[in-house]
């Protein structure tokens, strides 16, 4: 605003240029971005800490903030969203880590002086089980530990943390007044006037009986078929990574006792497209017998167990397929083609996966392909298969992606061109085969190989 | 169905043309019949492989399919006989697993992407359509077209061949018996027509008949005395060189001599008497009569009419079909599982014998329908009558009704043996709940994939032998004892540890550096072949090697000489390794409504020691319905503790 008005009134050039190089130089001495208003909610119910900041900053100068670094505490963070006051997405910029603190750096939509927005992060392992080993019978308990401070680069006059918890049961937590505990709720704050870069421990030991699941690799397949058909394979491996199980597993408690093996992993939910069909569930040694298939109303709900209950350290591996009709995520322009799905997709509730790959595989004799996806990710080599009826095969493209959450379910765009006449060739393939193998016969039948003729005919 | 097909032909094609479609047709037929017969497991579970026996092949399969031919013949497997190993790669016959590798890369070099285990599952219901045809072919030779095609219809559902041939029953005897029968094919039809072309292929089997023709042609061309001469020497000196050669490569161990199991094939009672591990396995035990009639049906009584036909017309042929047969039954007869190489020459005969009363009675039947149609015809009926050995119509009509009923009856009845008896793949359970509906005990693949999972990936498992080729093809682990049972001293030794108390067990655990011991319980769910029913011949036979010599089986029977598990039963019993294995922490558990505590559902009584704890042992893992067991072996106490 002021920019503008200053612009228009003085109206030359160079007077703008030094103006706003005056400018520039005044803002790097003393304009102040100060949070006003920091409010925090910790979500620590799952394995994964789920963060919701709300920041509300202000310019001391009363200048508009174009620019504003976001520091996150969690060394392992899987995603972060931000979104300004109008509800638009506002740009990340991730910067190079600094004496291993990882800072964004936010470009606001429109600079105010006052910018008031939300910062939504996910982040994986930071909540760890303590003690690390348990009995089949005992309670899970884990322990979070992060900063008790909202850690920002600016000053923050007020802040206050709600954390949410899975249980009631809170064995200790940073008593740092003025804080509240109620039932699974703490509140921690609001602390006052907070220098920059301020830190202090926030330790909570609480039980969390859900599952620590971690699936280590998840290897995706997207078989594409110009007859109508999408093949998706998921090969995945989880370990349950909460504490590890100490001593014996005893069948007998598992079955009778209600108490036995809380934090146990026997059964989850996948879901799937509503349109997902002809679903196969297997291991190396063939399908496994137990799951359950509920189409719910637009999407189908698996509920898949694992041949054996998942106890901490243990792990399991298991591939699921199914088929979707490819009319709703394929759509053509001529010989333009253009592929739209999820990149991963939902495993469990509050998953984490370390690293995915994802592979395309496109019909024989595809051309000009370009992919485009939501958020960045490391390209492989494009390599080709070759499977049924295949001459020269098939292209994949391949790329991947470490540490995920549910949250980067989203879809990717692949692009690429595909005469519709390459298709007939597969069916010609396959006559021109019998074909051979007709004429081959009928030629054999009227030749006489024998040496000697024969005076009569068998 | 197939005179459909004549009938529709009939204005088109000569009769020539119409005999031979139908001949197809009826070959094509049976031939896709024999395949489809055999998927009953497939379509029930799915594409798995079964039993004991074919996981070793499939893995063994894999191998080769992965590795290559050089590697896999070098193969030396430390998953197996842990800490001796074993040479896979020069102590098995390779066929099965070069034939299926060589399938399967052909597939994959045509771009067919077959996983290599479908190639396995599907092998055997493939050769037994080439069997389908191959006794088509043999019978032909031996007899006659028709009686080729019954033969060839009879053997695609019988079930004494289908038992080993089920798809995923990957076994020697799938290929074996079209192997077997291909040959005999070629043999013959070298006899008959007395060319090499044909008896080159047949020379594997029947290299001493060709040794012979060769000694007679020469005899055509060589003076009486020259010949007389040359035959003793060569005679002496082949035999005296082969007793040689024989006597040094058995005295250096290079060749062994024969096995047990084949000497109790000629003497029945040689494996009871002297070997209990070839004793123990049900399927060398003596074939007893009604499972040669649920195996065969009426193939058993149309075998002896087979049999008379051949008699009446000896050739070179029908003699050796004679000699087959009779030979088969006396072996069928001494162990179970050679019903298998029973099996063909019941349908080969059978076939003769069908086909040979059928086209002496239709024809009857023919001109009883012609006769009717006038005058002229009744005289050429008469002729016709005469020719038949004059049978009446309507006894003919009735023959032939009866033997279409009989062979309709024994369609039924093998679709039922198939699908009862034969499709169950042993490795995934399947029983009825009280509301009807299925329940499907998939434990021994829970246990399997759990101790590939969840075990450090060089943990060795103790089990006994059954259990072998399974731990190591699904769980990828080492075990002590497999299936292939050639070292009775270290099977005797694993007996010994499940027979002794836990303190004289640790001992033995320790020696043989068992990390995990595996156990089939199925107390719980009425699984009858577990180990607790197997356990007096893991008692038997570690009893029977010096270092067993404490073992006594009197000492595992209660008072009265039975062998019980209650509070009757004999305290060595109940103090036992294997017991508390099976048995631990079943005495809390309730099993079927208005028994007590600890009720054993196979064994039909309360278990006698209940309240137990282990000491060198701890529960590490137990399938949902308690079929497997696995235990951990405890590490020896810190020093101090």
């Amino acid at each position: 605003m002021y920019v503008s008005k200053f612009e228009a009134s003085m109206g030359t050039n160079l007077l703008i240029y030094l103006a706003l190089s005056a400018l520039l130089c005044l803002s790097k001495a003393n304009a102040e971005i100060v949070n006003t208003n920091v409010e925090r909610s910790l979500d620590l119910t799952s394995q994964l800490v789920k963060t919701l900041t709300k920041i509300s900053a202000e310019d001391t100068a009363g200048k508009p903030i174009a620019e504003y670094v976001f520091f996150a505490s969690e060394p392992s963070l899987a995603y972060i969203l931000v979104k300004d006051s109008a509800d638009r997405n506002v740009q990340i910029k991730k910067n190079e880590p600094l004496k291993g603190e990882q800072s964004f750096t936010l470009t606001f939509p429109k600079a105010f002086a006052k910018q008031s927005f939300l910062v939504e992060t996910v982040a994986s392992k930071s909540i760890l089980p303590h003690p690390e080993e348990i009995k089949q019978n005992d309670k899970q308990f884990v322990r979070y530990s992060g900063n008790l401070h909202f850690y920002s680069k600016y000053k923050t006059s007020s802040q206050k943390t709600n954390v949410k918890l899975s249980s009631s049961n809170i064995l200790s937590h940073t008593q740092v007044k003025p804080f509240s505990v109620s039932s699974n709720k703490i509140t921690l704050g609001p602390y006052e006037n907070t220098e920059a870069f301020s830190q202090e421990a926030l330790v909570i030991h609480y039980e969390n009986s859900s599952p620590f699941v971690t699936v280590n690799t998840l290897e995706r397949t997207l078989e594409i078929s110009h007859w109508g058909n999408i093949a998706v394979q998921e090969s995945i491996q989880m370990t349950h990574t909460g504490a590890k199980l100490k001593g014996s597993f005893s069948r007998y408690d598992f079955q009778k006792e209600g108490r036995s093996g809380l934090a146990a992993l026997k059964s989850y939910k996948t879901y799937l497209p509503a349109s997902a069909s002809g679903v196969y569930y297997r291991d190396t040694n063939g399908n496994i017998s137990t799951s359950n298939m509920n189409a719910v109303r637009d999407f189908i709900e698996l509920e898949l167990r694992p041949r054996f209950p998942l106890f901490g350290g243990w792990k399991t591996q298991y591939t699921l397929g199914y088929n979707v009709p490819s009319y709703e995520y394929m759509f053509n322009d001529g010989n333009k083609y253009q592929l739209k799905m999820h990149l991963i997709d939902h495993i469990y509730d509050n998953m984490a996966i370390d690293e995915a790959t994802v592979k395309i595989i496109l019909p024989e004799g595809s051309s000009d392909i370009r992919l485009s996806t939501p958020y960045s990710i490391s390209r492989l080599p494009n390599e080709l298969v070759h499977t049924y009826l295949d001459t020269t095969g098939r292209p994949v493209v391949s790329f991947s992606k470490s540490n995920l959450v549910e949250s980067h379910i989203s879809d990717f765009t692949l692009y690429y061109s595909f005469s519709k006449i390459s298709m007939l060739q597969e069916p010609l393939l396959v006559s021109g085969f019998i074909y051979i193998i007709f004429v081959f016969t009928i030629v054999f039948l009227r030749l006489d190989f024998s040496i000697t003729s024969h005076a009569h005919k068998e | 169905m197939t005179l459909d097909v004549g009938g529709v032909a009939r204005g088109l094609l000569t009769w020539e043309k119409q005999e031979h479609l139908v001949k197809l047709a009826i070959l094509i037929l049976a031939a896709v019949l024999s395949f489809a017969t055999r998927l009953f497991s497939v379509l029930r579970f799915e594409s798995v492989i079964h039993e004991f026996d074919p996981y070793f092949n499939y893995r063994t399969t894999r191998f080769l399919a992965e590795q290559g031919f050089y590697k896999f013949h070098n193969w030396f497997d430390d998953r197996a006989w842990y800490p001796l190993g074993r040479i896979i790669g020069g102590t098995i016959y390779p066929g099965l697993m070069l034939t299926s590798a060589a399938l399967y890369r052909l597939m994959w070099l045509l771009n067919v992407t077959i996983d290599i285990r479908n190639v396995c599952v599907f092998l055997a219901p493939f050769f037994s359509s080439l069997t389908t045809l191959v006794t088509y072919a043999l019978t032909k030779e031996i007899h006659s077209t028709g009686a080729g095609l019954v033969a060839a219809a009879l053997i695609s559902i019988v079930p004494g061949y289908i038992s080993r041939s089920v798809a995923g029953s990957y076994d020697n005897e799938g290929i074996a018996i079209f192997c077997m029968l291909f040959t005999y094919y070629l043999w013959i039809k070298a006899v008959k027509t007395g060319t090499i072309f044909w008896s080159d292929h047949a020379l594997g089997t029947f290299g001493l008949c060709q040794i012979h023709a060769f000694v007679d042609y020469l005899r055509s061309r060589i003076p009486k005395d020259h010949f007389d001469l040359l035959f003793k020497t060569l005679v002496s000196s082949v035999l005296t060189v082969l007793f040689v050669v024989g006597t040094l490569l058995t005295l250096t161990g290079k060749v062994s001599p024969w096995t047990g199991r084949f000497y109790s094939l000629l003497d029945p009672s040689y494996a009871k008497n002297h070997i209990p591990i070839i004793a123990s396995v049900s399927e060398h035990q003596p074939t007893s009569w009604s499972s040669f009639y649920f195996d065969l049906q009426i193939l058993v009584f149309l075998f002896p009419a087979g049999l008379y036909f051949c008699f009446s017309k000896l050739t070179d042929s029908n003699i050796f079909i004679i000699l087959y047969g009779v030979t088969s039954i006396y072996f069928a007869g001494v162990m179970v599982r050679l019903m298998l190489v029973l099996a063909p020459v019941m349908c080969v005969l059978s076939g003769i014998a069908i086909s040979h009363l059928l086209a002496k009675y239709i024809k009857s039947v023919d001109a009883g329908g012609s006769a009717k149609q006038g005058v002229e015809s009744k005289r050429q009926h008469k002729k016709l009558e005469q020719q038949t050995g004059g049978v009446k119509s309507e006894v003919a009509i009735g023959f032939v009704g009866v033997i279409t009923l009989m062979l309709i009856v024994y369609t039924l009845h093998c679709t039922w043996v198939t699908s009862e008896a034969y499709s169950s793949p042993s490795i995934v359970l399947s029983a009825r709940s009280h509301d009807g509906g299925r329940i499907i005990f998939d434990d021994f693949r829970e246990a399997y994939y759990w101790l590939q999972m969840n075990t450090p990936e060089d943990a060795r498992i103790m089990s006994w032998w059954d259990y072998g080729y399974q731990i190591t093809a699904m769980a990828n682990r080492t075990i002590l004892v497999d299936n292939n049972t050639w070292n009775n001293t270290h099977i005797s030794r694993v007996g010994q540890a499940m027979a002794s108390s836990e303190e004289k067990a640790y001992e033995i655990m320790r020696e043989l550096d068992v990390d995990y011991v595996l156990v089939i319980f199925g107390g719980l769910t009425g699984y009858s072949s577990d180990d607790i029913n197997k356990f007096l011949w893991m008692v038997r036979i570690g009893g029977s090697t010096d270092r067993g010599a404490h073992i006594r089986e009197k000492d595992y029977y209660a008072a009265n000489g039975e062998f019980r598990v209650d509070k009757e039963g004999s305290p060595t019993l109940l103090n036992c390794l294997m017991y508390k294995m099976c048995y631990y922490r079943f005495g809390q558990m309730y099993t079927e409504g208005g028994k007590a505590q600890g009720y054993d559902r196979v064994r039909a009584a309360e278990i006698g020691n209940k309240d137990f704890e282990l000491d060198v042992l701890e529960e590490a893992y137990t399938t949902e319905h308690w079929l497997v067991r696995i235990y951990k072996v405890k590490d020896l106490p810190n020093r101090g503790v």
